[in-house]
């Protein structure tokens, strides 16, 4: 073994070159795809309006000490009017709860994939005591009301948004994992994964290398999905008032208007408004997560992309998946009794 | 053998419940850990000893005096004997379970009619889609469906409360109070309550009928695309016999299994609903819990629901077990 040494820094460079250059690639292929020039472009527009929130925003949206504009209709100065109680403009108010809906939405859906992943991959792969116990847990986690238990539980831990965050997360991870383990049993079975098992591989190495890559487009696909859903359920905590109290966001804003006049005095645009927000968000991370699935697996079925997000939301989407496995590997047959049975 | 697995199911059940109940004992020690300091701060004029006999007297009222398992066995004695679930912190201290009654009977009736709502105009859609696989009624389904899944119910229930119930004044936008206290079994006080339960239930049925919709639709091209199809064509049956008897019947199957979940969906979307327009169910009155730290309560409630959730997808498992002959019972899932 006489390899050279190469300096680290080189290394590093060479690592990020080949991601950051892969991620390109990812980027394009979805752009490619001819449903994924409106999710791309409205998701990357709700990232630019929610990182230079400062700059666009024309007034600040947490002022309300102004009380001399209190409820303006639309006018080139207010492009949405104020608010009837506190004066606050409500076109400001709408790009800074781009910034909460984003965060809350990406960070917990990225993290439900993440915790979501391991627990599945562990309870397929591993099985027995730790299969049986963290499919326990699920079944526990989907019985009880979501909604009512984060009130709960932000009743008993606080209201921050990295709190509410956590939550969802805790909550949150039992669906997916569930599909994770029943497509880890099919991959379980392949002959790749035999072979890296009577090479000494060790368990952590088969399940890192040769299973979750086996899972990644399911994963990635749930990411996006799960995100507008976090996104849909935290527009719906605040605007139960039970959100970040410091912090403007969609559901806030709906709660504000609703409270503060905006039905008695016809102030519609108030509330459309906020609704645009998170019609939007949701809508285009849904349609990026199918077209993401499509670009990742070619050989899953095409199909039209809200059918997917109903089958998905049903759990009859990882049906589909085996469905795809099944030229390639022959295994579906033992991933359809294992999903179903 | 099935029968061995329904008993099995059953017990499965119970053993959830079980774990239920028992997180619903420990989450509200996590907050509250005295009761007695937490609503009784000391008044001025009051000395220690005097604050010491209100504690202890708050304690023993809600329960609090006896050691944590303890607490635990009360709280089980009470649920399955006398049907208790304890008292909440309101002022009189009712019971937690006559406060829930009160509110169950209106609560059900904005689910029960949701669900049938989005059930039978969903099937309906759905299976007109399907017939009709690519022409006009088809996309339109699935254009309407992409906007409606990304519209959260509490928006499209603003909406209409907006400009049906403010602006058209067709329907109310808040729930009258006079539907709950001058409610009898009478004919126009029946028609009070649908009146004013019509937005709530519309704008909670859109998402289920879209949902049921594109579930029939695809059950049913699934169904279409079978043998048993092609040999009830091929003996000559009648177009109508075949969709009516042969492909409906059997597309209805995983519908009726997919209610089970969504019955758990509905019921924790209801609040936000409920809250909108101030209806006088469980939803509002587990946000006055959470609004007061009234955890007995809000625990109660969540106990409710999360068994409600149980029997509804116990219940729809066993249907399926015993409708579908196909089904191989073993490990689920």
């Amino acid at each position: 073994m006489t390899e050279k040494k190469i300096p680290i820094h080189q290394r590093t460079f060479a690592f990020l070159k080949k991601r950051i250059y892969g991620i390109g690639r990812f980027f394009k292929r979805i752009w490619a795809h001819p449903k994924g020039k409106i999710g791309l472009s409205v998701v990357g527009l709700l990232v630019i309006v929610a990182v230079f929130a400062p700059w666009i925003a024309p007034y600040d949206p947490y002022d309300v000490a102004d009380r001399t504009t209190k409820g303006l209709t639309p006018s080139l100065q207010h492009p949405l009017g104020t608010t009837i109680n506190t004066g606050q403009d409500v076109f400001s108010m709408l790009i800074y709860g781009t910034r909460i809906s984003l965060i809350v939405g990406v960070t917990a859906g990225v993290s439900i994939a993440f915790v979501g992943a391991i627990l599945g991959v562990m309870a397929g792969y591993i099985g027995g005591f730790a299969d049986n116990l963290i499919m326990r847990t699920v079944d526990v986690l989907l019985v009880i009301p979501s909604l009512p238990l984060v009130i709960v539980l932000t009743n008993v831990f606080g209201r921050d948004y990295w709190i509410i965050i956590f939550i969802f997360v805790a909550l949150g991870w039992g669906g997916l994992s569930r599909n994770i383990r029943s497509l880890v049993l099919v991959i379980k079975n392949s002959n790749y994964v035999k072979a890296a098992e009577l090479a000494g591989a060790s368990r952590w190495r088969i399940m890192t290398k040769h299973i979750l890559p086996g899972t990644s487009h399911l994963l990635i696909m749930s990411t996006a999905l799960g995100s507008a859903g976090i996104m849909v359920a935290e527009a719906g905590l605040s605007f139960l008032g039970l959100g970040d109290p410091t912090r403007i966001s969609w559901g806030r804003m709906l709660a504000d208007a609703q409270g503060g006049g905006a039905l008695l005095f016809g102030h519609w645009w108030w509330i459309i408004a906020p609704g645009i927000g998170i019609f939007l968000a949701v809508f285009s991370f849904m349609r990026i997560g199918i077209v993401m699935e499509e670009v990742l697996n070619p050989r899953m079925k095409q199909s039209t992309g809200i059918h997917k997000i109903f089958r998905s939301l049903s759990g009859k989407h990882i049906d589909e998946v085996f469905e795809s496995m099944d030229e390639k590997t022959g295994l579906a047959a033992t991933g359809r009794s294992a999903s179903k049975a | 053998m099935k029968k061995s697995y329904i008993v099995k199911r059953i017990l499965y059940s119970v053993f959830i419940f079980f774990v239920v109940l028992t997180l619903n004992f420990f989450i509200p020690r996590i907050g509250v850990d005295d009761p007695a300091e937490r609503y009784y701060p000391p008044q001025g004029n009051m000395t220690d000893a005097e604050y010491e006999i209100i504690k202890q007297l708050t304690r023993e009222q809600y329960g609090f005096d006896v050691s944590t398992p303890e607490q635990y066995w009360n709280y089980l004695t009470d649920l399955f004997l006398e049907g208790n679930m304890g008292t909440s912190f309101r002022s009189g201290s009712p019971a937690v379970t006559s406060l829930i009654i009160d509110r169950l009977p209106w609560t059900l009736v904005l689910s029960v009619s949701t669900l049938l709502l989005g059930l039978v105009v969903g099937i309906l859609i759905g299976v007109i889609a399907a017939m009709k696989r690519g022409r006009w009624q088809d996309t339109m389904l699935l254009n309407a469906s992409t906007i409606m899944v990304a519209l959260p119910a509490f928006f499209i229930a603003l909406v209409f409360s907006f400009f049906l119930g403010f602006e058209a004044e067709i329907f109310p936008a808040y729930t009258n109070p006079d539907m709950v206290s001058d409610f009898s079994w009478s004919l126009d006080s029946l028609r009070m309550v649908a009146y004013n339960a019509a937005l709530p239930v519309i704008s909670m049925a859109f998402g289920s009928i879209i949902g049921y919709a594109q579930g029939t639709r695809n059950a049913v091209i699934a169904v279409t695309g079978e043998d048993f199809i092609l040999t009830a064509r091929s003996k000559g049956l009648k177009p109508n016999t075949i969709r009516y008897k042969h492909t409906l019947r059997n597309a209805m199957l995983p519908i009726v299994t997919s209610l089970g979940m969504s019955i758990s969906g509905l019921i924790g979307g209801q609040v936000v609903i409920e809250q909108i327009f101030n209806w006088h169910g469980m939803g509002t009155l587990f946000l006055e819990a959470n609004n007061t730290n009234d955890y007995p309560l809000m625990m109660g409630i969540m106990l409710l629901l999360s068994a409600f959730t149980i029997v509804a997808i116990l219940f729809t498992d066993l249907v399926y077990v015993l409708l579908d002959p196909r089904v191989t019972v073993g490990e689920r899932r």
